[in-house]
């Protein structure tokens, strides 16, 4: 007999007090609407249900799903900190190396905590407006910069442009849209005149074919990835470019595993059989384009045989694909930053663009251009002018008319100079001309090519005030550290990859004296001498939605609990737009715009033979400042490796799990190697999260100069395995 | 084109629903809620709990997330009969639980012991099948518990693996009193290509796949 009183009285173990809160995932430009049920004694987060998103209906990923804990971790910032005396000189204050006695993992508190003290907010603060405002009085809004970011909301996004704008006194703003999809933006801009989305990534339900290029979405937009996966089974066809194979291929009709930085002779190869065996829509691109002679004659030049030689698939392949867009009624475009992230990056989205257009795929459902975005807000916060030309909704600074018309609205001079890139701040750093910088939830130090000459700027600077949640290995540099709030503890609207503007509500409260982001740039501001005054985030939302066209119907109210997607004429009636440019586009007619295949810059060569590509793995995120500190995260994912084909590994000696060192002109890293064929013979991968084997060490700075994007998938580099007495040089395995 | 539609009765209660809808979804829009432990809305409905069954007056009660509604049916979702089957389908398969459900205990939403607490049962005449868990355990992923013994194999985990989340890993293995769920080719849950969406989890009624972190703590929601 079995007895079940006990256990059915549910009295068997302690209650806990908790609390469900509707809000969003923090990671990526997927924008899954979640649950969070949240111990309110102990202020944590206990587990995630899946919400029924307009992106996501109930789907989370492992980041959702479970990487929520860094918000509780135990070395979250609680007090302001001042560096102290001692400290300076400025410079690096832990090793970027991982020591042998100390697992890896993020910045360690042990190595920077003593060069620190604690402040109160008033001193803090006093000292940030005090020296920022030096600086501006002495050498001119020039001499200061902002980096703000894309995990902060489109609130702090606007606040922040804002008091950089306004206060600072130049347009020297940027964020990590400058690392991940700038020149697709350039792309977009130029082609059609907007940077955003043309469909919503479910819509791939009623696609024929996607072309999926340069992404891996089952590791980087995961979510979406099921909605991919879903569509293939249901008969959409996936034709797939990469040239790292992405575990969405097993679901493709074709995949092209082309080789590294050879998409534009892809592209310009894929439209010339389009034009060749007129697989094309006359009657859009008469009514639709302009410039099609010119991207007709270009093309000209790129048969798919001469394609074939230069990317490395054969030439059926190359007129399968372009057969297969040429004769679906429908194709939607994707793409990551396998595409964006080239010195080449914005003629590889204009041939993207040209192939839509030329076949008539914009407009329609199952027809569209979708870069997938990487950060849970980095639509929003682009959209809010946190870029250097633009203020929000991509007005340009150099516009007599819209400058006019923001120094009217914020009552101040604004200077008509477009300013300073991401890349272009660290160089003006480095060289002095850029004298103090506000770094809020950014990492460069990680995040951005070639990190010593980071180190020599960051150093370099007179001030350097960052504001994160976490001590990172920007914040060594600092010279005051604000402790922020992270997503679980703020209120705030965020927009997705599909151009969802979505609310997110606080889960938790913030933990010892830190405080609201939002908050922190007004005070900053106020401290300055310009008013900054809001009764609440919401009103920020209303300011900044009164700034713009895309937004200017939304309010917090509007968005309710689902969202909107913009642009949305009547948000009490429709959910908005998720398809876009039905009868023209904001340019009128699209531009095409025709590429010519240039090599990528550092070509391989006898010393650095292989090939570097960088990229993201499914269960970490960015410099890994959030995801290193979940315990799940973590555990699943726990250090980096290097991917390299197993006949490389053949002839450099290396076995999986051995440790290779990787060089290239700028730096080195050790690194372990796990052998798979995903990766090409010749190149080998790296993922970009983890600092004690920091790809970005290695990658090439040189900029698009369009997008001025670094071309991060794309650098020569040399492995050696470590134990065994192989030369420096091995010949890549063809 | 309009769909056609078919009229009954469920209940006495009569509804019209499109051609092909199930029982289930018919009573379901009459805002009765039929017991069910392997279906969800969700899911390709596949009738294999049986708790569901309703009385069609025909010679066997039939599953009402599978049975497709018919013009004139009547359909009896509570008779005694009904009631009676579904008590000593619950009672068989409480007779395997082990004896505390770890999802009871954690997010406090055991399916099974709901129903258990609906009708009223509290101790069964039955051998204990579930004592020193003889099905085992897969501790193995960082996230996910799994528990056999508690698993009743209604399938959701499987059908969310698939039709939810396209990640195609977790299937069955086994045959008889042996059968249990299991991961690729019959590997620990770790080295499976699981990626630990945890959609098993958000689907499973049962003790047999719950979170990790919230391990142990009973909660007590809305404060
Ligand atoms: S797909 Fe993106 S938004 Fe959704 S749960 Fe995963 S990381 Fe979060």
């Amino acid at each position: 007999m079995k007895r079940f009183a006990d256990a059915l009285s549910r009295a068997a173990a302690q209650p806990v007090r908790s609390r469900a809160v509707d809000t969003l995932c923090p990671y990526c430009g997927v924008g899954c609407a979640v649950t969070y049920v949240a111990d309110t004694e102990r202020n944590r987060i206990l587990y995630a249900r899946g919400r029924d998103g307009a992106a996501n209906a109930g789907r989370l990923c492992v980041k959702g799903r479970y990487g929520f804990d860094y918000a509780d971790h135990a070395q979250r910032l609680t007090h302001p900190l001042i560096r102290r005396e001692s400290a300076y000189p400025k410079g690096q204050l832990s090793p970027l190396e991982k020591r042998p006695e100390k697992p890896g993992g993020p910045v360690d508190y042990d190595d920077l905590l003593p060069h620190f003290r604690e402040a109160s907010w008033d001193e803090a603060l006093d000292l940030v407006a005090g020296r920022f405002k030096a600086i501006r009085d002495r050498d001119g809004g020039q001499a200061l910069a902002g980096l703000g970011s894309a995990k902060g909301s489109n609130e702090e996004a606007y606040l922040f442009q804002k008091l950089v704008r306004a206060v600072f006194g130049s347009n020297n703003v940027d964020h990590c849209t400058r690392l991940c999809h700038a020149s697709s933006v350039a792309a977009l801009v130029e082609g059609i005149g907007s940077g955003a989305v043309t469909n919503i990534v479910r819509d791939i339900a009623r696609a024929d074919v996607a072309f999926l290029t340069g992404c891996n979405p089952t590791a980087n937009h995961p979510v979406a990835a099921t909605f991919m996966k879903e569509a293939a089974q249901a008969g959409t066809r996936l034709i797939v470019v990469n040239s790292r194979r992405p575990i969405i291929a097993e679901h493709a009709a074709l995949y092209l595993p082309i080789r590294p930085g050879t998409d534009v002779a892809l592209h310009n190869a894929l439209l010339h059989v389009l034009i060749r065996d007129d697989l094309v829509d006359h009657a859009f691109i008469r009514e639709r384009t302009e410039g099609f002679e010119q991207l007709a004659e270009t093309v000209k030049a790129y048969p798919p045989e001469r394609a074939a030689r230069l990317c490395d698939v054969p030439a059926q392949d190359i007129e399968r694909a372009a057969r297969m867009i040429g004769d679906a009624h429908a194709v939607l475009f994707f793409w990551g930053m396998g595409i964006s992230q080239h010195t080449h990056g914005t003629d590889n989205a204009r041939g993207l663009i040209s192939l839509a257009m030329i076949t008539g795929n914009v407009g329609r459902p199952g027809t569209g251009l979708h870069p997938l975005r990487g950060q849970n807000n980095v639509q929003g916060a682009s959209d809010a002018g946190l870029i250097p030309m633009f203020y929000p909704d991509y007005q340009p600074v150099d516009d007599e008319d819209v400058r006019r018309r923001f120094e009217q609205a914020w009552g101040v001079q604004l200077s008509p100079q477009p300013g300073l890139t991401v890349t272009e701040m660290i160089k003006a750093a480095r060289s002095g001309k850029v004298r103090g910088m506000y770094i809020l939830g950014e990492n460069p130090f990680v995040s951005d090519p070639d990190v010593n000459k980071v180190r020599e700027g960051l150093t370099n600077l007179e001030f350097l005030a960052v504001q994160d949640i976490f001590l990172t290995e920007t914040a060594e540099f600092a010279d005051v550290i604000l402790p922020a709030s992270s997503f679980m503890e703020k209120t705030g609207s965020y927009t997705n990859t599909d151009r969802r503007v979505q609310l997110g509500s606080p889960v938790l409260d913030l933990p010892g004296e830190a405080r609201q982001d939002w908050e922190l740039i007004c005070e900053i501001g106020r401290r300055m001498g310009f008013a900054m005054e809001y009764g609440s985030v919401a009103q920020v939302f209303d300011e900044f939605a009164a700034a713009t066209r895309a937004y200017a119907t939304l309010s917090h109210t509007a968005l309710g609990a689902r969202g909107r997607w913009y642009p949305c004429a009547d948000p009490e009636h429709s959910e908005g737009d998720p398809i876009v440019f039905q009868d023209s586009f904001p340019s009128g007619k699209a531009r095409l715009v025709p590429a010519r295949f240039q090599p990528a810059e550092e070509q391989p060569d006898a010393d650095y033979p292989f090939v570097l590509s960088t990229g993201r793995v499914l269960e970490h995120w960015h410099t890994g400042t959030m995801t290193r500190r979940s315990r799940a995260l973590d555990a699943i994912s726990p250090e980096g490796f290097m991917e390299v084909h197993p006949g490389d590994a053949r002839s450099l000696g290396l076995r999986d799990g051995d440790v290779a060192t990787v060089r290239s002109r700028r730096g080195e890293v050790r690194i372990r190697a796990r052998i798979t064929d995903a990766v090409l013979p010749g190149t080998v991968f790296i993922p970009m999260h983890f600092r004690e084997a920091c790809a970005n060490l290695l990658t090439d700075p040189r900029i698009d100069p369009d997008g001025k994007i670094p071309g991060f998938k794309f650098c020569a580099v040399s492995v050696q395995a470590e134990r065994c007495d192989v030369g420096v040089v091995s010949a890549p395995h063809r | 084109m309009a769909t056609e539609h078919v009229s009954l009765t469920i209940d006495g209660r009569s509804v019209s629903v499109p051609a092909g809808a199930s029982i289930w979804d018919a009573a379901a829009r009459l805002g009765i809620h039929i017991p069910v432990l392997c279906h969800d809305p969700r899911l390709r409905p596949v009738g294999v709990c049986r708790l569901c069954v309703v009385d069609t007056g025909e010679r066997t009660l039939a599953a009402a997330c599978v049975r497709p509604c018919q013009d004139g049916m009547e359909v009896r979702t509570d008779s005694e009969e009904v009631e009676a089957h579904r008590r000593m389908l619950l009672e068989l398969l409480l007779s395997e639980q082990p004896d505390r459900s770890a999802r009871e205990e954690t997010t406090g939403d055991d399916a099974l012991y709901a129903l258990a607490r609906r009708y009223g049962i509290r101790e069964i005449l039955l051998p204990d099948g579930g004592e020193g868990t003889p099905r085992g355990r897969d501790a193995s992923s960082p996230v996910i518990d799994v528990d056999h013994q508690a698993c009743i194999l209604c399938d959701r985990c499987v059908r969310g693996c698939d039709e939810i989340q396209h990640n195609d890993v977790i299937t069955r293995t086994g045959k008889g009193y042996g059968t249990r769920i299991a991961f690729d080719l019959d590997v620990s849950m770790a080295e499976s290509t699981c990626v630990s969406c945890g959609e098993c989890v958000a689907v499973c009624p049962t003790g047999a796949l719950t979170h990790k972190a919230v391990r142990g703590l009973r909660l007590e929601e809305g404060a």
